[in-house]
């Protein structure tokens, strides 16, 4: 049994497909990335799944059951939603108390989940004080109260500083591969999760477009070696003596493809000429991403698109999205 | 069901919403006290009978009888008690919490019957701490166990206790809290008062939350406005009751069932 299973799942608010079949699983003991440009669909999956909305058709199981059939929901799952869940004018402390009182759960996990995610010396600030960061901290902070084994987060990294993101690179990580719980995190920034998730599932206008290992999302493709020689029309010929092939790029620089760099070194050794750079090319990642999405978006001809604005990889990490 | 009954409170005393409304309780009513009080034995205008002496149990029923002028401020509270979870969206954790709603409506019920007679309380207090001195001063004699002071300090507490539970349905079904205030308070101010005031319109006016509350408490003190048609005073408690059941249940297949997004 899968800790999240999704299947199927389908969900329209008035004419907009907001969940079109959509299906995945996250397992125990990893990380994966739900990612998709924003409106693509990602919020409202997790919304479904977490009973909060209806969904038109389709199922969405936790542990193997739904949601609202959970008899102590926040033992099973830490769920963390948008930053502005906060009643301004209670402390941190006592909206965790709130929770661990109606779900039953000793009054002390308030403490141990503000010390966790270091929220501890303001404990009993009222929350209208928070920065967008502190907040986020205590949304993660109501997921840990019920020493959950399945995380369900929503662009978690908002608000958050560098450092912030950092650490709760860390922490999702440790969650994950050391106390064996299963995350999902969605992001519309690639590059926030690239560093954290183990799979990745890629959603576009509702729709997935792509399911599977990180690595693979960079794996396929041809990729080329690219040379700078100080004669590269010399070797481009004996790359193709040799059975590749040679795309001279201009400025020296050559794009090898069918030859591993090993082989294009020894030919470059053979032939006597000098390399002055050599490097294995790879998909960018973002530019995979930017593709995957992209072309979703266009297929779903007749729905209203939302209009997507891709930020900059870091310009939300410090701001006040 | 008891966990969630103390987490609803512990929501309410976590907040200052609820000491802003219980000093603006005791200030109201304080204040229709002060009027009734120094009024008490001075006649309006020639032909009108004289309200009540000080010295007089028909004042003291009347006195008893102001702390009903904290219902409005315990139906804001009890409106605010829902929809602040959805102006602050607080309603995501509780719901996630609680998964099983109608379960939190039924919490915020009970709770808000403990906050209401917490205030009937508090009310009843603020009253005894001016009847007292009040009829004694006057050389009145006062009573605490007669002429149906009893019945109209319990219908204050009850009156007082059920409009909590009348706002909380009212907030269940009209999720925007100003929206719902508004509702409220227009009911109370308006729509009762006309029908209070419109004689053909008494027999419907029994069956308003304010009929209800005033069957409950049933001073027969002539103020002016004639004879009220009211119901028994446990009609009263029941039409206050139904009243909240009502919203609430009609919420709970409504609005309650809304996605949360």
């Amino acid at each position: 049994m899968s800790a999240i299973e999704i299947r199927n799942l389908f969900k329209s608010f008035g004419p907009v497909k907001a969940v079109n079949d959509v299906s995945f699983t996250v397992e125990s003991g990893t990380v994966t990335g739900y990612l998709g440009p924003n409106g693509a669909g990602k919020t409202t999956t997790l919304r479904c799944l977490l009973g909060l909305v209806a969904a038109d058709g389709g199922t969405a199981l936790v542990n193997g059951h739904r949601y609202a059939e959970l008899d102590h929901p926040l033992t099973e799952v830490g769920a963390v939603l948008e930053a502005t869940n906060f009643h301004p004018g209670r402390s941190a402390r006592n909206h965790l108390r709130v929770m661990c009182t109606a779900a039953g759960l000793p009054a002390d996990r308030a403490d141990d989940a503000l010390a966790q995610v270091g929220l501890a010396d303001v404990a009993n600030k009222r929350v209208a004080g928070f920065s967008l960061g502190m907040r986020q901290r205590l949304a993660l902070a109501t997921a840990l109260i019920g020493r959950p084994k399945v995380f369900i987060l929503d662009e978690p990294a908002n608000g958050l500083d560098p450092a912030g993101i950092q650490w709760l690179r860390g922490f999702l990580r440790h969650l994950a591969h050391e106390k064996g719980a299963a995350v999902l995190v969605s992001s519309h920034v690639l590059s926030e999760v690239e560093q954290t998730v183990d799979n990745v599932v890629i959603i576009a206008g509702g729709r997935l477009v792509h399911q599977g290992a990180l690595a693979d999302l960079t794996a396929n493709g041809d990729h080329g070696v690219r040379v700078r020689a100080d004669e590269d029309e010399k070797l481009a010929a004996a790359v193709e003596r040799e059975g590749g092939r040679a795309e001279r790029l201009g400025d020296g620089v050559l794009r090898v493809r069918g030859l591993d760099r090993e082989a294009v070194g020894r030919i470059a050794l053979d032939e006597r000429i000098l390399v002055s750079e050599m490097v294995q090319e790879r998909s960018d990642l973002q530019k995979v991403f930017l593709e995957l999405t992209g072309s979703a978006q266009n297929g779903s001809a007749g729905e209203p698109r939302p209009q997507v604005e891709w930020p900059q990889p870091r310009s939300t990490s410090g701001g006040d999205a | 069901m008891v966990a969630l009954v103390r987490a609803e409170l512990q929501k309410l005393f976590t907040t200052r919403l609820w000491w802003v409304m219980l000093i603006s309780a005791l200030l109201y009513s304080g204040f229709v006290l002060v009027l009734v009080t120094a009024f008490a034995g001075v006649s309006g205008s020639p032909g009108v009978p004289a309200s009540p002496g000080r010295d007089t149990p028909e004042y003291q029923q009347l006195a008893w009888s102001s702390g009903s002028a904290a219902t409005l401020f315990v139906m804001i509270l009890g409106i605010v008690m829902v929809t602040a979870e959805y102006r602050y969206q607080t309603i995501t954790g509780t719901f996630l919490t609680t998964p099983r709603r109608g379960r939190v409506v039924t919490a915020k019920l009970l709770a808000g019957l403990v906050v209401g007679v917490l205030f009937g309380l508090a009310t009843l207090a603020l009253t005894a701490v001016v009847v007292i001195p009040a009829v004694s001063l006057s050389g009145g004699e006062v009573t605490l166990t007669d002429h149906g002071i009893p019945r109209i300090a319990g219908g204050v507490l009850a009156s007082v206790a059920l409009y909590a539970l009348f706002g909380i349905g009212l907030g269940a079904l009209i999720r925007n809290q100003i929206g719902a205030i508004m509702a409220g308070v227009a009911w109370v101010f308006v729509v009762e008062a006309i029908l209070a005031v419109v004689p053909a319109l008494r027999t419907v006016g029994k069956w308003t939350p304010g009929g209800a509350s005033n069957a409950l408490i049933n001073v027969n003190v002539n103020t002016g406005l004639g004879e009220f048609d009211l119901l028994p005073a446990w009609g009263g408690a029941a039409v206050l009751v139904a009243y909240a059941l009502l919203f609430a249940a009609v919420a709970s297949l409504t609005t309650l069932r809304r996605d949360i997004t």
